[in-house]
Protein backbone atom coordinates (compact mmCIF):
# COMPACT_ATOMS: atom_id res chain seq x y z
CA UNK A 1 0.00 0.00 0.00
CA UNK A 2 1.25 3.37 -0.81
CA UNK A 3 1.49 5.59 1.84
CA UNK A 4 0.75 9.75 0.54
CA UNK A 5 2.86 12.60 2.12
CA UNK A 6 0.74 15.16 2.72
CA UNK A 7 2.68 18.12 0.85
CA UNK A 8 5.61 17.80 -1.39
CA UNK A 9 7.27 20.84 0.59
CA UNK A 10 6.45 22.53 3.85
CA UNK A 11 9.31 24.64 3.98
CA UNK A 12 10.75 26.43 7.45
CA UNK A 13 7.42 28.98 7.97
CA UNK A 14 5.17 25.37 9.16
CA UNK A 15 8.26 23.89 10.87
CA UNK A 16 8.84 26.56 13.38
CA UNK A 17 5.08 28.09 12.98
CA UNK A 18 3.82 24.46 14.56
CA UNK A 19 6.78 23.89 16.79
CA UNK A 20 5.73 27.34 19.10
CA UNK A 21 2.07 26.79 18.88
CA UNK A 22 2.64 23.49 20.12
CA UNK A 23 5.60 24.76 23.13
CA UNK A 24 2.93 27.38 23.98
CA UNK A 25 -0.11 24.40 24.23
CA UNK A 26 2.32 22.64 26.20
CA UNK A 27 3.42 25.24 28.42
CA UNK A 28 -0.05 26.25 29.15
CA UNK A 29 -1.26 22.78 30.04
CA UNK A 30 1.46 22.04 32.22
CA UNK A 31 0.84 25.18 34.12
CA UNK A 32 -2.68 24.33 34.72
CA UNK A 33 -2.03 21.16 35.87
CA UNK A 34 0.71 22.26 38.20
CA UNK A 35 -2.18 25.29 39.21
CA UNK A 36 -4.94 22.76 39.57
CA UNK A 37 -2.73 20.91 42.15
CA UNK A 38 -1.76 23.77 43.47
CA UNK A 39 -5.42 24.98 43.67
CA UNK A 40 -4.94 28.19 43.05
CA UNK A 41 -5.80 29.97 39.64
CA UNK A 42 -3.30 32.64 38.16
CA UNK A 43 -4.61 35.96 36.23
CA UNK A 44 -2.44 38.18 34.51
CA UNK A 45 -3.75 40.90 31.93
CA UNK A 46 -5.92 39.44 29.28
CA UNK A 47 -5.00 35.76 30.20
CA UNK A 48 -6.46 33.22 33.09
CA UNK A 49 -5.05 30.20 33.96
CA UNK A 50 -8.28 27.97 35.95
CA UNK A 51 -7.03 26.13 39.09
CA UNK A 52 -10.18 23.95 39.58
CA UNK A 53 -9.70 19.59 39.44
CA UNK A 54 -11.57 19.49 36.67
CA UNK A 55 -10.81 22.87 33.98
CA UNK A 56 -7.25 22.94 35.62
CA UNK A 57 -6.49 19.50 35.60
CA UNK A 58 -8.51 17.21 32.77
CA UNK A 59 -8.31 20.30 30.87
CA UNK A 60 -4.52 21.16 31.56
CA UNK A 61 -3.98 17.71 30.48
CA UNK A 62 -6.17 17.77 27.14
CA UNK A 63 -3.83 20.69 26.80
CA UNK A 64 -0.63 19.04 27.68
CA UNK A 65 -1.73 16.40 25.27
CA UNK A 66 -2.18 19.06 22.48
CA UNK A 67 1.24 20.46 22.82
CA UNK A 68 2.85 16.92 22.86
CA UNK A 69 1.03 16.21 19.48
CA UNK A 70 1.74 19.23 17.86
CA UNK A 71 5.47 18.73 18.73
CA UNK A 72 5.66 15.33 18.01
CA UNK A 73 4.47 15.90 14.17
CA UNK A 74 6.51 18.65 13.23
CA UNK A 75 9.45 16.05 11.87
CA UNK A 76 9.01 15.46 8.45
CA UNK A 77 5.91 17.37 7.95
CA UNK A 78 5.17 16.52 4.90
CA UNK A 79 5.00 12.53 5.71
CA UNK A 80 0.67 12.26 5.72
CA UNK A 81 0.87 10.50 9.76
CA UNK A 82 2.64 13.35 11.28
CA UNK A 83 0.40 16.27 9.51
CA UNK A 84 -2.52 14.09 11.07
CA UNK A 85 -0.53 13.76 14.59
CA UNK A 86 -0.48 17.94 14.36
CA UNK A 87 -4.18 18.02 13.30
CA UNK A 88 -4.94 15.98 15.68
CA UNK A 89 -3.16 18.65 18.15
CA UNK A 90 -4.92 21.11 16.96
CA UNK A 91 -8.45 19.18 17.49
CA UNK A 92 -7.51 18.91 21.07
CA UNK A 93 -6.90 22.31 21.30
CA UNK A 94 -9.80 22.85 19.94
CA UNK A 95 -12.01 20.37 22.17
CA UNK A 96 -10.91 22.55 25.15
CA UNK A 97 -11.07 26.07 23.76
CA UNK A 98 -15.04 25.74 22.37
CA UNK A 99 -16.04 24.22 25.86
CA UNK A 100 -14.65 27.22 27.15
CA UNK A 101 -16.58 29.50 24.79
CA UNK A 102 -19.64 27.50 25.49
CA UNK A 103 -19.45 27.70 28.86
CA UNK A 104 -19.01 31.18 28.73
CA UNK A 105 -22.08 31.35 25.98
CA UNK A 106 -24.15 29.13 28.69
CA UNK A 107 -23.19 31.59 31.66
CA UNK A 108 -24.26 34.65 29.63
CA UNK A 109 -27.49 34.10 28.36
CA UNK A 110 -29.28 33.57 31.84
CA UNK A 111 -30.66 36.61 33.60
CA UNK A 112 -29.08 35.46 36.84
CA UNK A 113 -31.39 34.71 40.58
CA UNK A 114 -32.26 38.58 40.51
CA UNK A 115 -32.96 39.57 36.98
CA UNK A 116 -35.46 38.88 34.82
CA UNK A 117 -35.26 35.84 32.86
CA UNK A 118 -32.36 36.73 30.19
CA UNK A 119 -29.57 39.02 30.57
CA UNK A 120 -29.23 42.48 29.39
CA UNK A 121 -27.43 43.31 26.18
CA UNK A 122 -24.80 44.98 28.45
CA UNK A 123 -24.35 41.53 30.50
CA UNK A 124 -24.07 39.70 27.84
CA UNK A 125 -21.51 41.23 26.74
CA UNK A 126 -19.35 41.51 29.25
CA UNK A 127 -19.36 37.91 30.23
CA UNK A 128 -17.15 37.59 26.91
CA UNK A 129 -14.26 40.28 28.13
CA UNK A 130 -11.32 39.29 29.24
CA UNK A 131 -9.37 37.72 30.53
CA UNK A 132 -9.39 34.60 28.72
CA UNK A 133 -8.29 30.88 29.37
CA UNK A 134 -4.80 29.90 27.20
CA UNK A 135 -7.04 27.15 25.00
CA UNK A 136 -9.38 30.24 23.94
CA UNK A 137 -6.74 33.06 23.04
CA UNK A 138 -4.51 30.21 21.13
CA UNK A 139 -7.36 29.37 19.03
CA UNK A 140 -7.14 31.67 16.36
CA UNK A 141 -3.72 30.94 15.81
CA UNK A 142 -4.35 26.74 15.86
CA UNK A 143 -7.16 27.59 12.93
CA UNK A 144 -4.41 28.00 10.91
CA UNK A 145 -4.18 24.52 10.51
CA UNK A 146 -7.42 24.79 8.56
CA UNK A 147 -5.03 26.41 5.81
CA UNK A 148 -2.56 23.14 5.91
CA UNK A 149 -5.43 20.66 5.31
CA UNK A 150 -7.02 22.82 2.17
CA UNK A 151 -3.63 22.66 0.92
CA UNK A 152 -3.31 18.92 1.56
CA UNK A 153 -6.41 18.29 -0.22
CA UNK A 154 -5.87 20.42 -2.89
CA UNK A 155 -2.09 18.99 -3.44
CA UNK A 156 -3.78 15.28 -3.16
CA UNK A 157 -6.95 15.67 -4.91
CA UNK A 158 -5.17 17.33 -8.82
CA UNK A 159 -9.18 18.04 -9.81
CA UNK A 160 -9.12 20.57 -6.88
CA UNK A 161 -6.03 22.27 -8.37
CA UNK A 162 -6.99 25.80 -10.17
CA UNK A 163 -6.42 25.82 -13.97
CA UNK A 164 -3.16 28.10 -13.37
CA UNK A 165 -1.99 25.67 -11.22
CA UNK A 166 -2.63 22.78 -13.49
CA UNK A 167 -0.89 24.86 -16.05
CA UNK A 168 2.22 25.62 -14.28
CA UNK A 169 2.42 22.14 -13.66
CA UNK A 170 2.40 20.79 -17.20
CA UNK A 171 4.76 24.06 -18.60
CA UNK B 1 -40.16 -13.71 -7.18
CA UNK B 2 -37.20 -16.69 -7.33
CA UNK B 3 -33.57 -16.45 -9.19
CA UNK B 4 -31.30 -18.91 -9.91
CA UNK B 5 -27.89 -18.79 -8.60
CA UNK B 6 -26.79 -17.77 -11.95
CA UNK B 7 -29.68 -14.60 -11.87
CA UNK B 8 -28.30 -14.07 -8.70
CA UNK B 9 -24.65 -13.72 -9.01
CA UNK B 10 -25.36 -12.01 -11.80
CA UNK B 11 -27.45 -9.48 -9.81
CA UNK B 12 -24.35 -9.08 -7.45
CA UNK B 13 -22.33 -8.63 -10.17
CA UNK B 14 -24.58 -5.71 -11.67
CA UNK B 15 -25.14 -4.17 -7.87
CA UNK B 16 -21.35 -4.06 -7.30
CA UNK B 17 -20.51 -2.71 -11.08
CA UNK B 18 -22.56 0.39 -10.36
CA UNK B 19 -21.43 0.83 -6.71
CA UNK B 20 -17.85 -0.30 -6.58
CA UNK B 21 -15.26 1.51 -7.64
CA UNK B 22 -11.72 0.15 -7.85
CA UNK B 23 -8.56 1.46 -7.82
CA UNK B 24 -4.88 2.03 -6.15
CA UNK B 25 -5.88 2.63 -2.04
CA UNK B 26 -4.38 5.79 -0.88
CA UNK B 27 -3.94 6.60 2.75
CA UNK B 28 -5.72 9.95 3.41
CA UNK B 29 -5.63 12.20 5.94
CA UNK B 30 -8.84 11.18 7.90
CA UNK B 31 -7.75 7.55 7.50
CA UNK B 32 -4.47 8.37 9.41
CA UNK B 33 -6.20 10.61 11.98
CA UNK B 34 -8.89 7.49 12.40
CA UNK B 35 -5.52 5.39 13.31
CA UNK B 36 -4.13 7.70 15.77
CA UNK B 37 -7.65 7.66 17.49
CA UNK B 38 -7.09 3.72 18.12
CA UNK B 39 -3.45 3.32 18.71
CA UNK B 40 -3.25 3.69 22.58
CA UNK B 41 -0.29 6.40 22.88
CA UNK B 42 -2.72 8.95 21.13
CA UNK B 43 -6.14 7.38 21.44
CA UNK B 44 -5.67 7.82 25.35
CA UNK B 45 -5.44 11.22 25.24
CA UNK B 46 -8.22 11.92 21.94
CA UNK B 47 -10.17 9.83 23.80
CA UNK B 48 -9.86 11.62 27.49
CA UNK B 49 -10.16 15.02 25.08
CA UNK B 50 -13.53 13.46 23.97
CA UNK B 51 -14.86 12.55 27.13
CA UNK B 52 -13.86 15.95 28.71
CA UNK B 53 -15.66 18.21 26.11
CA UNK B 54 -18.68 15.38 26.81
CA UNK B 55 -18.41 16.57 30.47
CA UNK B 56 -18.09 19.95 29.57
CA UNK B 57 -20.54 20.55 27.51
CA UNK B 58 -23.06 18.03 30.14
CA UNK B 59 -22.08 20.34 33.07
CA UNK B 60 -22.73 23.59 31.35
CA UNK B 61 -26.10 22.65 29.28
CA UNK B 62 -27.67 21.58 32.12
CA UNK B 63 -26.56 24.28 34.94
CA UNK B 64 -28.02 26.44 31.75
CA UNK B 65 -31.22 24.98 31.31
CA UNK B 66 -31.62 24.13 35.29
CA UNK B 67 -30.29 26.70 37.12
CA UNK B 68 -31.20 29.53 34.21
CA UNK B 69 -34.84 28.71 33.96
CA UNK B 70 -35.97 25.64 35.59
CA UNK B 71 -35.22 26.89 39.13
CA UNK B 72 -36.95 30.22 38.43
CA UNK B 73 -40.19 28.64 36.73
CA UNK B 74 -40.17 26.32 39.84
CA UNK B 75 -39.40 28.26 42.75
CA UNK B 76 -40.40 32.06 41.79
CA UNK B 77 -43.70 30.86 40.13
CA UNK B 78 -44.95 26.98 40.46
CA UNK B 79 -44.17 26.25 44.37
CA UNK B 80 -45.74 29.89 45.51
CA UNK B 81 -49.01 29.69 43.44
CA UNK B 82 -49.58 26.06 44.85
CA UNK B 83 -48.83 27.17 48.18
CA UNK B 84 -51.00 29.97 47.89
CA UNK B 85 -53.75 28.38 45.57
CA UNK B 86 -54.10 24.40 46.75
CA UNK B 87 -57.12 23.24 48.43
CA UNK B 88 -56.64 22.76 52.46
CA UNK B 89 -53.30 24.97 52.61
CA UNK B 90 -50.73 24.21 54.95
CA UNK B 91 -51.56 22.08 58.05
CA UNK B 92 -53.57 19.17 56.25
CA UNK B 93 -52.01 15.98 55.53
CA UNK B 94 -53.26 15.85 51.82
CA UNK B 95 -51.48 19.28 51.24
CA UNK B 96 -48.22 18.45 52.84
CA UNK B 97 -48.31 15.07 50.44
CA UNK B 98 -48.75 16.98 47.73
CA UNK B 99 -47.38 20.62 47.61
CA UNK B 100 -44.73 21.04 50.81
CA UNK B 101 -44.50 19.58 54.14
CA UNK B 102 -43.01 22.91 55.04
CA UNK B 103 -40.56 22.69 58.32
CA UNK B 104 -40.66 23.65 61.83
CA UNK B 105 -38.25 26.19 62.49
CA UNK B 106 -37.83 26.77 66.47
CA UNK B 107 -41.11 25.48 66.88
CA UNK B 108 -43.25 27.35 64.27
CA UNK B 109 -44.45 25.83 60.49
CA UNK B 110 -42.20 27.53 58.28
CA UNK B 111 -42.94 26.78 54.10
CA UNK B 112 -40.23 25.66 52.06
CA UNK B 113 -38.73 27.90 49.14
CA UNK B 114 -37.39 25.46 47.12
CA UNK B 115 -38.78 22.86 44.91
CA UNK B 116 -35.78 20.55 45.64
CA UNK B 117 -36.64 20.62 49.41
CA UNK B 118 -40.65 20.45 49.51
CA UNK B 119 -41.05 17.13 48.71
CA UNK B 120 -44.69 17.01 47.07
CA UNK B 121 -45.82 14.88 44.31
CA UNK B 122 -46.85 18.11 42.31
CA UNK B 123 -43.77 19.82 43.23
CA UNK B 124 -40.65 18.05 44.00
CA UNK B 125 -42.08 15.02 42.13
CA UNK B 126 -42.72 17.71 38.53
CA UNK B 127 -39.04 19.22 39.51
CA UNK B 128 -36.77 16.48 39.35
CA UNK B 129 -37.22 14.94 36.45
CA UNK B 130 -38.66 17.89 34.43
CA UNK B 131 -36.27 20.41 35.81
CA UNK B 132 -33.37 18.48 36.61
CA UNK B 133 -33.09 15.28 34.78
CA UNK B 134 -35.11 15.96 31.57
CA UNK B 135 -32.14 18.96 30.42
CA UNK B 136 -29.10 16.78 31.55
CA UNK B 137 -30.63 13.55 29.87
CA UNK B 138 -31.51 15.98 26.76
CA UNK B 139 -28.22 17.01 26.03
CA UNK B 140 -26.26 13.40 27.03
CA UNK B 141 -28.65 11.61 24.53
CA UNK B 142 -27.18 14.30 21.83
CA UNK B 143 -23.42 14.10 22.45
CA UNK B 144 -24.15 10.23 22.77
CA UNK B 145 -25.83 10.10 19.36
CA UNK B 146 -23.01 12.64 17.94
CA UNK B 147 -20.40 9.77 19.08
CA UNK B 148 -21.96 6.98 17.65
CA UNK B 149 -22.88 8.66 14.52
CA UNK B 150 -19.46 10.19 13.82
CA UNK B 151 -18.39 6.42 14.05
CA UNK B 152 -16.32 7.13 17.03
CA UNK B 153 -17.74 4.46 19.46
CA UNK B 154 -16.47 1.21 17.75
CA UNK B 155 -12.91 2.84 17.91
CA UNK B 156 -13.36 3.64 21.80
CA UNK B 157 -14.26 0.00 22.12
CA UNK B 158 -10.86 -1.07 20.12
CA UNK B 159 -9.09 1.36 22.19
CA UNK B 160 -10.61 0.31 25.91
CA UNK B 161 -10.50 -3.74 24.41
CA UNK B 162 -7.28 -4.42 26.22
CA UNK B 163 -8.50 -2.79 29.54
CA UNK B 164 -11.91 -4.69 28.97
CA UNK B 165 -10.11 -7.66 28.72
CA UNK B 166 -8.35 -7.65 31.60
CA UNK B 167 -11.87 -8.08 33.64
CA UNK B 168 -12.76 -10.96 31.31
CA UNK B 169 -15.31 -8.62 28.95
CA UNK B 170 -13.87 -7.07 25.23
CA UNK B 171 -14.03 -3.69 24.29
CA UNK B 172 -17.91 -3.35 22.45
CA UNK B 173 -18.87 -3.39 26.58
CA UNK B 174 -18.25 -0.17 26.49
CA UNK B 175 -21.42 0.21 24.47
CA UNK B 176 -23.71 -0.88 27.31
CA UNK B 177 -21.24 0.75 30.08
CA UNK B 178 -21.74 4.09 27.84
CA UNK B 179 -25.34 3.54 27.21
CA UNK B 180 -25.76 2.93 31.12
CA UNK B 181 -24.45 6.36 31.71
CA UNK B 182 -27.80 7.66 30.31
CA UNK B 183 -30.40 5.02 31.57
CA UNK B 184 -29.49 1.42 32.70
CA UNK B 185 -32.26 0.24 31.38
CA UNK B 186 -31.37 0.25 27.49
CA UNK B 187 -27.56 -0.83 28.60
CA UNK B 188 -28.50 -4.22 29.93
CA UNK B 189 -30.31 -4.44 26.81
CA UNK B 190 -27.24 -4.26 25.37
CA UNK B 191 -25.36 -6.90 26.79
CA UNK B 192 -27.23 -8.95 24.12
CA UNK B 193 -23.95 -7.89 22.19
CA UNK B 194 -21.62 -9.77 24.19
CA UNK B 195 -21.04 -13.15 23.32
CA UNK B 196 -21.09 -15.65 26.42
CA UNK B 197 -23.66 -15.96 29.40
CA UNK B 198 -20.25 -15.72 31.72
CA UNK B 199 -20.02 -12.10 30.30
CA UNK B 200 -23.63 -11.16 30.28
CA UNK B 201 -23.86 -12.05 34.10
CA UNK B 202 -20.80 -9.93 34.71
CA UNK B 203 -21.75 -6.97 32.70
CA UNK B 204 -25.25 -6.64 33.74
CA UNK B 205 -24.01 -7.02 37.61
CA UNK B 206 -21.33 -4.27 36.73
CA UNK B 207 -24.01 -2.19 35.41
CA UNK B 208 -26.55 -2.76 38.12
CA UNK B 209 -23.69 -1.76 40.57
CA UNK B 210 -21.37 0.32 39.21
CA UNK B 211 -22.54 2.61 36.66
CA UNK B 212 -25.05 5.32 37.51
CA UNK B 213 -27.56 6.58 35.10
CA UNK B 214 -27.89 10.33 33.51
CA UNK B 215 -30.57 11.28 36.01
CA UNK B 216 -28.83 10.21 38.75
CA UNK B 217 -25.46 11.97 37.23
CA UNK B 218 -27.82 14.85 36.81
CA UNK B 219 -29.27 15.30 39.83
CA UNK B 220 -25.74 14.64 41.64
CA UNK B 221 -24.50 17.48 39.32
CA UNK B 222 -27.28 20.10 40.92
CA UNK B 223 -27.46 19.29 44.50
CA UNK B 224 -23.88 17.42 45.49
CA UNK B 225 -21.55 19.22 42.30
CA UNK B 226 -18.21 19.19 44.95
CA UNK B 227 -18.37 15.31 45.61
CA UNK B 228 -19.50 14.33 42.26
CA UNK B 229 -15.89 13.44 41.34
CA UNK B 230 -14.93 11.38 44.37
CA UNK B 231 -18.24 9.05 43.85
CA UNK B 232 -17.66 8.93 40.36
CA UNK B 233 -13.87 7.45 41.04
CA UNK B 234 -15.30 4.96 43.81
CA UNK B 235 -17.84 3.52 41.12
CA UNK B 236 -15.46 3.10 38.20
CA UNK B 237 -12.60 1.98 40.25
CA UNK B 238 -15.35 -0.60 41.99
CA UNK B 239 -16.05 -1.26 38.00
CA UNK B 240 -13.08 -2.47 37.62
CA UNK B 241 -11.68 -4.10 41.30
CA UNK B 242 -15.51 -6.31 40.92
CA UNK B 243 -14.99 -7.06 36.95
CA UNK B 244 -11.26 -8.48 37.98
CA UNK B 245 -12.67 -10.66 40.92
CA UNK B 246 -15.83 -11.30 38.97
CA UNK B 247 -13.79 -12.74 35.77
CA UNK B 248 -12.09 -14.86 38.56
CA UNK B 249 -15.00 -16.43 40.31
CA UNK B 250 -17.38 -17.01 37.60
CA UNK B 251 -16.62 -20.06 35.45
CA UNK B 252 -17.19 -19.73 31.47
CA UNK B 253 -15.13 -18.32 28.67
CA UNK B 254 -14.54 -14.63 27.81
CA UNK B 255 -14.03 -15.08 24.03
CA UNK B 256 -11.53 -12.47 21.75
CA UNK B 257 -13.72 -10.94 18.80
CA UNK B 258 -12.66 -9.49 15.92
CA UNK B 259 -14.00 -5.92 15.62
CA UNK B 260 -14.93 -4.15 12.36
CA UNK B 261 -14.08 -0.06 12.66
CA UNK B 262 -15.84 1.79 10.04
CA UNK B 263 -14.24 5.09 8.58
CA UNK B 264 -15.25 8.43 10.44
CA UNK B 265 -19.05 9.76 9.21
CA UNK B 266 -20.21 13.41 9.11
CA UNK B 267 -23.14 13.13 11.51
CA UNK B 268 -26.80 13.20 10.10
CA UNK B 269 -29.07 15.44 11.85
CA UNK B 270 -32.05 13.70 11.03
CA UNK B 271 -30.79 10.70 12.63
CA UNK B 272 -28.89 12.31 15.72
CA UNK B 273 -32.90 13.90 16.32
CA UNK B 274 -34.57 10.71 15.87
CA UNK B 275 -32.67 8.56 18.48
CA UNK B 276 -32.51 11.89 21.12
CA UNK B 277 -36.59 11.81 20.73
CA UNK B 278 -36.84 7.67 20.82
CA UNK B 279 -34.68 8.21 24.23
CA UNK B 280 -35.98 11.19 25.68
CA UNK B 281 -39.67 10.37 25.09
CA UNK B 282 -38.74 6.45 26.79
CA UNK B 283 -37.56 8.27 29.82
CA UNK B 284 -40.52 11.57 30.40
CA UNK B 285 -43.21 8.18 29.64
CA UNK B 286 -41.19 6.21 32.26
CA UNK B 287 -39.44 8.80 34.74
CA UNK B 288 -42.16 11.07 35.66
CA UNK B 289 -45.09 9.32 36.79
CA UNK B 290 -42.51 6.66 38.89
CA UNK B 291 -40.76 9.66 40.47
CA UNK B 292 -44.02 11.44 41.60
CA UNK B 293 -45.14 7.73 43.02
CA UNK B 294 -41.99 7.57 44.60
CA UNK B 295 -42.41 10.72 46.36
CA UNK B 296 -45.82 10.16 47.62
CA UNK B 297 -44.67 6.38 48.17
CA UNK B 298 -42.31 7.92 50.67
CA UNK B 299 -43.96 10.95 51.63
CA UNK B 300 -46.95 7.80 52.62
CA UNK B 301 -44.47 5.56 54.61
CA UNK B 302 -43.41 9.03 56.34
CA UNK B 303 -46.75 10.45 57.67
CA UNK B 304 -47.31 5.98 58.57
CA UNK B 305 -44.09 6.26 60.95
CA UNK B 306 -42.76 3.69 58.71
CA UNK B 307 -39.61 5.16 57.46
CA UNK B 308 -38.69 5.96 61.05
CA UNK B 309 -39.31 1.94 62.50
CA UNK B 310 -37.14 0.93 59.50
CA UNK B 311 -34.52 3.81 60.50
CA UNK B 312 -34.33 2.57 63.88
CA UNK B 313 -34.47 -1.22 62.73
CA UNK B 314 -31.22 -0.88 60.23
CA UNK B 315 -29.84 1.68 62.54
CA UNK B 316 -26.93 -0.87 63.21
CA UNK B 317 -26.21 -1.71 59.68
CA UNK B 318 -26.05 2.02 58.39
CA UNK B 319 -24.55 3.35 61.41
CA UNK B 320 -22.08 0.83 62.16
CA UNK B 321 -21.17 -1.03 58.60
CA UNK B 322 -21.69 1.78 56.28
CA UNK B 323 -20.73 4.70 58.73
CA UNK B 324 -23.90 6.66 57.38
CA UNK B 325 -27.01 8.14 59.43
CA UNK B 326 -29.98 5.99 59.93
CA UNK B 327 -32.35 8.72 57.91
CA UNK B 328 -30.46 7.31 55.03
CA UNK B 329 -33.61 4.21 54.85
CA UNK B 330 -36.11 6.28 53.39
CA UNK B 331 -33.65 7.88 50.38
CA UNK B 332 -32.62 4.04 50.05
CA UNK B 333 -36.34 2.90 49.68
CA UNK B 334 -37.18 5.41 47.22
CA UNK B 335 -34.09 4.51 45.63
CA UNK B 336 -35.83 1.39 44.08
CA UNK B 337 -38.31 3.41 42.55
CA UNK B 338 -35.52 6.03 41.26
CA UNK B 339 -32.09 6.71 42.47
CA UNK B 340 -32.28 10.28 41.21
CA UNK B 341 -35.14 10.77 43.43
CA UNK B 342 -33.08 9.13 46.30
CA UNK B 343 -30.03 11.37 45.86
CA UNK B 344 -32.06 14.50 45.67
CA UNK B 345 -33.78 13.35 49.43
CA UNK B 346 -30.39 12.34 51.07
CA UNK B 347 -29.57 16.16 50.40
CA UNK B 348 -31.85 16.93 53.10
CA UNK B 349 -30.66 15.06 55.46
CA UNK B 350 -27.98 16.61 57.95
CA UNK B 351 -24.55 14.80 57.55
CA UNK B 352 -20.43 15.21 57.27
CA UNK B 353 -19.08 15.45 53.89
CA UNK B 354 -17.68 12.00 53.63
CA UNK B 355 -21.03 10.42 54.98
CA UNK B 356 -22.58 12.33 51.57
CA UNK B 357 -19.88 10.24 49.72
CA UNK B 358 -20.75 7.25 51.43
CA UNK B 359 -24.35 7.59 51.44
CA UNK B 360 -24.79 8.85 47.35
CA UNK B 361 -22.36 5.59 46.46
CA UNK B 362 -24.52 3.41 48.77
CA UNK B 363 -27.81 4.26 46.72
CA UNK B 364 -25.63 3.99 43.71
CA UNK B 365 -24.66 0.12 44.10
CA UNK B 366 -27.31 -0.95 46.35
CA UNK B 367 -29.81 -1.80 44.21
CA UNK B 368 -31.04 -1.49 40.82
CA UNK B 369 -34.19 0.49 39.73
CA UNK B 370 -37.52 -0.71 39.25
CA UNK B 371 -36.99 -0.21 35.55
CA UNK B 372 -33.49 -1.60 35.18
CA UNK B 373 -34.64 -4.59 38.05
CA UNK B 374 -37.67 -5.74 35.48
CA UNK B 375 -35.22 -5.51 32.38
CA UNK B 376 -32.45 -7.76 34.31
CA UNK B 377 -35.23 -9.88 34.64
CA UNK B 378 -36.10 -10.16 31.19
CA UNK B 379 -33.17 -10.51 29.55
CA UNK B 380 -31.18 -12.61 31.86
CA UNK B 381 -33.29 -15.03 33.26
CA UNK B 382 -31.15 -17.10 35.41
CA UNK B 383 -28.44 -14.86 35.12
CA UNK B 384 -30.78 -12.36 37.13
CA UNK B 385 -30.34 -14.40 40.23
CA UNK B 386 -26.69 -15.24 40.41
CA UNK B 387 -26.22 -11.21 39.46
CA UNK B 388 -28.27 -9.74 42.57
CA UNK B 389 -26.92 -12.54 44.86
CA UNK B 390 -23.36 -10.70 43.38
CA UNK B 391 -25.10 -7.50 44.35
CA UNK B 392 -25.81 -8.32 47.72
CA UNK B 393 -22.21 -9.24 48.11
CA UNK B 394 -20.57 -6.26 45.96
CA UNK B 395 -22.82 -3.93 49.02
CA UNK B 396 -21.93 -5.08 51.96
CA UNK B 397 -18.22 -5.31 50.76
CA UNK B 398 -18.26 -2.05 48.75
CA UNK B 399 -20.17 -0.24 51.37
CA UNK B 400 -18.58 -1.46 54.69
CA UNK B 401 -14.76 -0.52 52.68
CA UNK B 402 -15.50 3.12 51.96
CA UNK B 403 -16.10 3.45 55.61
CA UNK B 404 -13.10 1.56 56.43
CA UNK B 405 -11.33 4.20 54.41
CA UNK B 406 -12.56 7.26 56.14
CA UNK B 407 -11.85 5.26 59.21
CA UNK B 408 -8.41 5.02 58.16
CA UNK B 409 -7.98 8.48 57.17
CA UNK B 410 -9.12 9.46 60.45
CA UNK B 411 -12.79 11.29 59.09
CA UNK B 412 -16.21 10.61 59.98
Amino acid sequence: METPRAFQETGVVYGVYFSLLGTMFLSSGMAELILALAGSPFAAGPLVLPAGAFRGGWGGLVMTGAGVMCLAGIRDAGEIHQFAMVVMGCILEWIVAATDLFALLMASIPGGEEGGWLNTWEGFVNAFRPPYTPAVLLLPFSLVVIFFIHRYRIESDPSRKSLREQGSDQG
Amino acid sequence: MTLTPEERWQLVEDITGRTVSFGLYRHTLKDAIGDFTVKPATGIPFAIAVLYAFWSIFTAFAGFITDGFMVKIFDQHWLPWLQAAFPGGPGSWFYALMVDGGQVIDGVYTPNTSCLESFGVLTSGLFLPIGVVLPALFVFYIMLALLEDIGYMPRLAVLMDTFLHKIGLHGYAIVPTILSLGCNVPGVEATRILETRKQRFMMMTLLAVFIPCGAQIGIMQDVIPEYIGFVMLYLFAGYFIYGFLLNKLVPGKAPEILMDVPTYQRPLVGSIAKKVWMRTNSFLKEAIPLVMLGVLLVNFLYCLGIIDSLATLMAPVFEGWFGVPRETAGPLLAAFLRKDLAIAQLSAIEMSDYQMISAVVLVSIYFPCVATFLMMLREGGRVFFGSLAALLVVVFSYGGLLHLIWILMGVQ
